[in-house]
């Protein structure tokens, strides 16, 4: 009597939980996925005229009659353009470095690879420093070609140029995958009938990479499109600066505003749309997968014609000196001081650790010859308040974002897991990859302008008035993060044998427990790992930033961004560049360490793991023991 | 070791169980498990043996409560516990995979399951060393189980199993993972501590030889339903249709009417010989005759039973095998220990017979 009791309280308790997740989950995406989507949407078409009244049209008129679609074509200008030279320069850099035989490949290949540690603003804005006008490698150029002109590096050309160089990480990674997986004997056997080289690489390796490729210029395509830090910064007219224009903007100063920037948004989720449905479907037509099974690896292809193996080579280091010169001018840079930063020179005697610590004083003379003191105007990275405020609240917003991100997967997953086959399951699925289908814009602009008056469900509150915007940005956070969670997660779980589940019920151990201690612990390595890496993406994240900036939602990466407005004024700003430069030091620190973190150690197996233990613990019981013989 | 099983084992009783599971192409209704009723006595080894599909691991699994009959109770012990979930039933069960927790070492995964039941440190330190002892894996608690090689993955399963000393014990098909060699050797381990613990085991398997050499009882399933229950012996020698005939080993049979009857025996013509051959079956002259004989149990002379012809004569070292042509029927001959006997060619014209208790009527 009683363990039926018990049994049917634990049923109810169950039960009970059940209801609670299901309710939750559904106020987590009805209240911040569904609701404030549809509302932009909708926003569209119940615009009102000057006279009041509701016209469905008026803004799709004015898009027509306005300037509106420059914005688009601009989008889509840059979106072509990137994935010509995107593709160009990473097909080329993965070919340079693991399929031909180029000396210094494994140099070539971590130059090649420093965008994946330095990207985002801090790229957008060291290629600024070093690029503009009085910038040290436009002015080295100059020097090399006197009939180049000095402002190359403004609109369009920048942006394509830079973001060519900061967008080929993908290829770095996931086309260097395909190539590593190309059967050698494959290669052998079309030599062995005849192919020339050339013939070999365009006829049986290619094809093989098509298919990655293909995911690979839809992904750039998107891109393109959506790109938001280097227009901003570079000043390029494209669809998101002007959506976050335009969702600051009031009625006051322009034309239906609000409706302007849903349409913009609406219009580049219907491009992601149709692009992300074509790359499922090309998807699922499959890889092409080696069958062999006895694969030969890869052997590196030596380039016999002399002339083109010289090309070559030279191609490849000139590449190597795109990627690196950046990087190593900005690591140099952050340690000059103040003048030398500014007058972008590099000079052995001006090395300072000021940029990143510490205080100092500024005297200056003023316009009516006076001289002024400004104390510790002149200060480091984590000296000046308000990068450390940046920094901070980036932190904190960052790994609470990355943390719900995980945790709701990991939940959402194991459910999908328990009840696979089933609608339900189909359905949380479904839910979760929703934000996929949307452009971050969208999302973004979404929440600012829904939750930008009293909504009831967040207890009647103003979500985008003064603290509370922090609460918005990381609920939008999650929900960008959201869908690249579910599918590494899901990848986890998918590994883990329905036998232990089973073996662990069977031993005695409840469904709570079960996940608690079985499940978790297997798939923990994978969830940490997604949490180092959305972490990552999102502590100098621009685009939601951006968006949603307020004094009350200074993000680090908008910090640097007005690091980047003039220096020295009446002592404002100083040493921005400088600070700028140790930011993104740092940031390739933080952002290094991580990758090494999940990339390096979560990559080595159990077994590997558990040797590298034994191997530290022998050291520091020799260590330990010689210590204790000598005293 | 026997003095370590403290609780009694117990007896597992499925009366009339059935699954119905969905069939994902045609999307209708059928059994995987329909109208099992059968009794398993405290203490027995009892093996469920079939070809896949047949619902031998379905009915398993109904046992440890992974999967619920939409038919029929099953009780353990007397008691009914078809609403117990699976960690609320006295089982324990070996894995295919094994199942081992990979984030555990051998030691914690043995005591993984008196860690849930919270018996105290101290007992589970001296129940995981004597478990480990038994299994032939003391000194290792401490390795991973990556550390392991396949039959000591097996043993740590199986040691897990056994130290929450479970009214019964469930194996699905526990040896399939393993070398041939290596699986004959755990075979003989899994029923000599079964049987020094005195538990009830229930095993999974399609490999009728090791279901054989294991089990006080066979159970052979085929499209959900027993085909037929009993002891090895009896399951060899007297099978009760042809799908159990060719299923446990190799057999012959041999069609023809019924030519005499009487109490306990009866013949059949054979390519116009009157072939006797004992049965319990009541049969009239003139009925459809079916009569299986095992391939070892057929001699092979100059002079003899039914007349032949060889097709093919192979040597295998310690028998020769022969396949030989009786009228339209191919009939498997295997000659043990033929060094001393006279070796047919393919083409040889021969004679085969059997002893009339070798054979069996269907």
């Amino acid at each position: 009597m009683q363990s039926a009791a018990r049994r049917k309280s634990s049923v109810d308790l169950s039960l009970l939980w059940k209801v609670f997740g299901g309710i939750l989950f559904a106020y987590l995406f009805l209240g911040f996925m569904l609701l404030p989507c549809l509302s932009t949407l909708t926003s569209i078409f119940t615009t009102k005229d000057a006279a009041g009244h509701t016209d469905p049209l008026a803004v799709v008129r004015f898009f027509f009659a306005g300037n509106m679609p420059t914005f688009v074509i601009n989008s889509l200008k840059l979106a072509v353009c990137l994935v010509i030279t995107v593709n160009v320069v990473g097909i080329s850099i993965v070919l340079l470095t693991e399929y031909f035989d180029i000396k210094g490949a494994k140099i070539l290949r971590l130059g090649y690879m420093t965008t994946l540690i330095y990207s985002g603003v801090a790229l957008v804005t060291g290629y600024q420093f070093l690029y503009d006008g009085n910038g040290m490698l436009t002015q080295w150029l100059v020097k090399m070609f006197p009939m180049m002109n000095k402002q190359w590096f403004s609109g369009f050309r920048a942006v394509l140029f830079t973001m060519t160089f900061a967008c080929t990480s993908n290829h770095a990674l996931f086309l260097r995958n395909a190539i590593r997986g190309i059967d050698y004997n494959t290669v052998e056997a079309a030599r062995n009938l005849g192919a020339k080289p050339f013939k070999v690489l365009w006829k049986v390796v290619m094809p093989t990479l098509l298919p990655t490729l293909f995911s690979l210029t839809v992904m750039t395509f998107i891109t393109g499109l959506c790109a938001m830090s280097a227009p901003t910064l570079l000043g390029y007219n494209s669809i998101n600066p002007e959506i976050v224009r335009l969702a600051g903007s009031s009625v006051a100063d322009e034309a239906f505003p609000q409706a302007r920037a849903a349409l913009l948004s609406i219009i580049l989720a219907l491009f992601t749309i149709v692009l992300l449905t074509t790359l499922n479907h090309y998807e699922r037509k499959g890889h092409y997968l080696s069958v062999s099974k006895t694969k030969a690896k890869l052997v590196k292809q030596k380039i016999q014609n002399p002339v083109w193996n010289v090309i070559a080579h030279i191609y490849a280091y000139v590449l190597f000196i795109i990627y690196m010169t950046p990087v190593v001018m900005i690591v140099l840079f952050a340690f000059q001081n103040w003048p030398a930063v500014r007058a972008k020179s590099l000079n052995v005697g001006d090395w300072t650790l000021i940029n990143f610590f510490g205080t100092q004083d500024y005297s200056y003379t003023t316009s009516r010859g006076k001289q002024k003191l400004r104390q510790g105007v002149i200060s480091g990275v984590f000296s000046n308040s308000d990068t450390v405020g940046g920094i901070r609240l980036s932190f904190v917003l960052s790994a609470l974002a990355a943390a719900l991100a995980c945790v709701i997967v990991v939940v959402a997953v194991n459910y999908i897991f328990k009840h696979r086959n089933k609608k339900r399951a189909a359905i949380v699925e479904a839910c979760l990859l929703f934000p996929w289908l949307l452009p971050t814009i969208l999302i973004c602009y979404s929440f600012r302008t829904f939750f930008n008056g009293e909504v009831w469900y967040v207890l009647g509150k103003n979500m985008y008035y003064r603290e509370n915007v922090r609460f918005l940005i990381v609920m939008a956070y999650t929900v960008v993060k959201l869908p690249f969670a579910l599918r590494m997660v899901k990848a986890a779980f998918y590994a883990i044998d329905d036998e232990l589940e089973d073996a662990a019920r069977n031993l005695g151990a409840s469904s709570l427990v079960t996940f608690l201690r079985v499940k978790l612990p297997i798939v923990l390595p994978s969830v940490l790992a997604v949490f180092a890496l959305n972490f990552n993406a999102l502590f100098t994240e621009y685009d939601m930033s951006a968006t949603f900036h307020s004094s009350y939602g200074k993000s680090y990466a908008m910090v640097i961004q007005s690091m980047t407005a003039e220096e020295g004024r009446d002592g404002y700003n100083m040493n921005g560049s400088g600070r700028r430069c140790a930011s993104t030091v740092f940031i390739m620190l933080v952002s290094g360490l991580i990758l090494y973190l999940v990339y390096g150690v979560g990559a080595r197996d159990l077994g590997e793991r558990l040797e590298r233990r034994k191997k530290w613990k022998r050291r520091w019981a020799r260590l330990t023991g010689k210590k204790a013989a000598s005293a | 070791m026997a003095d370590m099983r403290v609780k009694e084992p117990k007896g597992v009783e499925l009366r009339h169980i059935s699954k119905i599971y969905k069939d994902p192409k045609t999307g209708k209704d059928f059994y995987a498990v329909h109208d099992v009723d059968l009794t398993i006595v405290p203490g027995s080894f009892v093996t469920l043996l079939g070809p896949s599909g047949c619902g031998k691991t379905t009915t398993l699994r109904m046992i440890a409560g992974f999967e619920s009959p939409d038919e029929g109770d099953i009780f353990l012990g007397g008691e009914s516990i078809n609403a117990l979930t699976p960690n609320k039933r006295d089982t324990a069960m070996v894995f295919q995979s094994y199942a081992l927790f990979p984030h555990y070492n051998v030691f914690d995964n043995v005591a993984y399951g008196l860690r849930l039941r919270k018996v105290p440190k101290d007992e589970i330190q001296r129940r995981v060393k004597e478990i480990l002892a038994l299994v032939e894996l003391s000194g290792m608690e401490q390795r991973m189980t990556n550390q392991l090689s396949g039959g000591q993955q097996q043993r740590v399963a199986l040691a897990r199993a056994l130290v929450v000393e479970p009214g019964v014990l469930l194996f699905d098909e526990p040896l399939s993972n393993l070398d041939a060699k290596l699986r004959v050797q755990m075979r003989t381990e899994i029923r000599r501590i079964q049987q020094a613990l005195g538990i009830t085991a229930i095993y999974v398997t399609h490999d009728q030889s090791e279901a054989m050499s294991i089990s006080d009882n066979i159970i052979l399933m085929k499209g959900g339903v027993i085909a037929q229950m009993g002891t090895p012996t009896e399951i060899y020698y007297h099978p009760n249709s042809e799908f159990v005939a060719d299923f446990i080993g190799e057999c012959n049979f041999l069609k023809g009417p019924i030519s005499a009857a009487s109490v306990g025996e009866a013949a059949v013509n054979i390519v116009g010989v009157d072939v006797p051959v004992a049965t319990d079956k009541s049969v009239k002259v003139g009925d459809p005759g079916e009569i299986v004989v095992r391939p070892e149990a057929i001699a092979i002379a100059d002079e003899g039973m039914l007349p032949c012809k060889v097709e093919l004569s192979c040597f295998m070292g310690s028998y020769q095998n022969y396949h030989v042509r009786v009228g339209d029927t191919l009939v498997k001959i295997t000659d043990n220990c033929p060094i001393n006997k006279k070796i047919f060619a393919v083409g040889d014209d021969a004679y085969i017979s059997f002893d009339k208790v070798c054979a069996h009527l269907l």
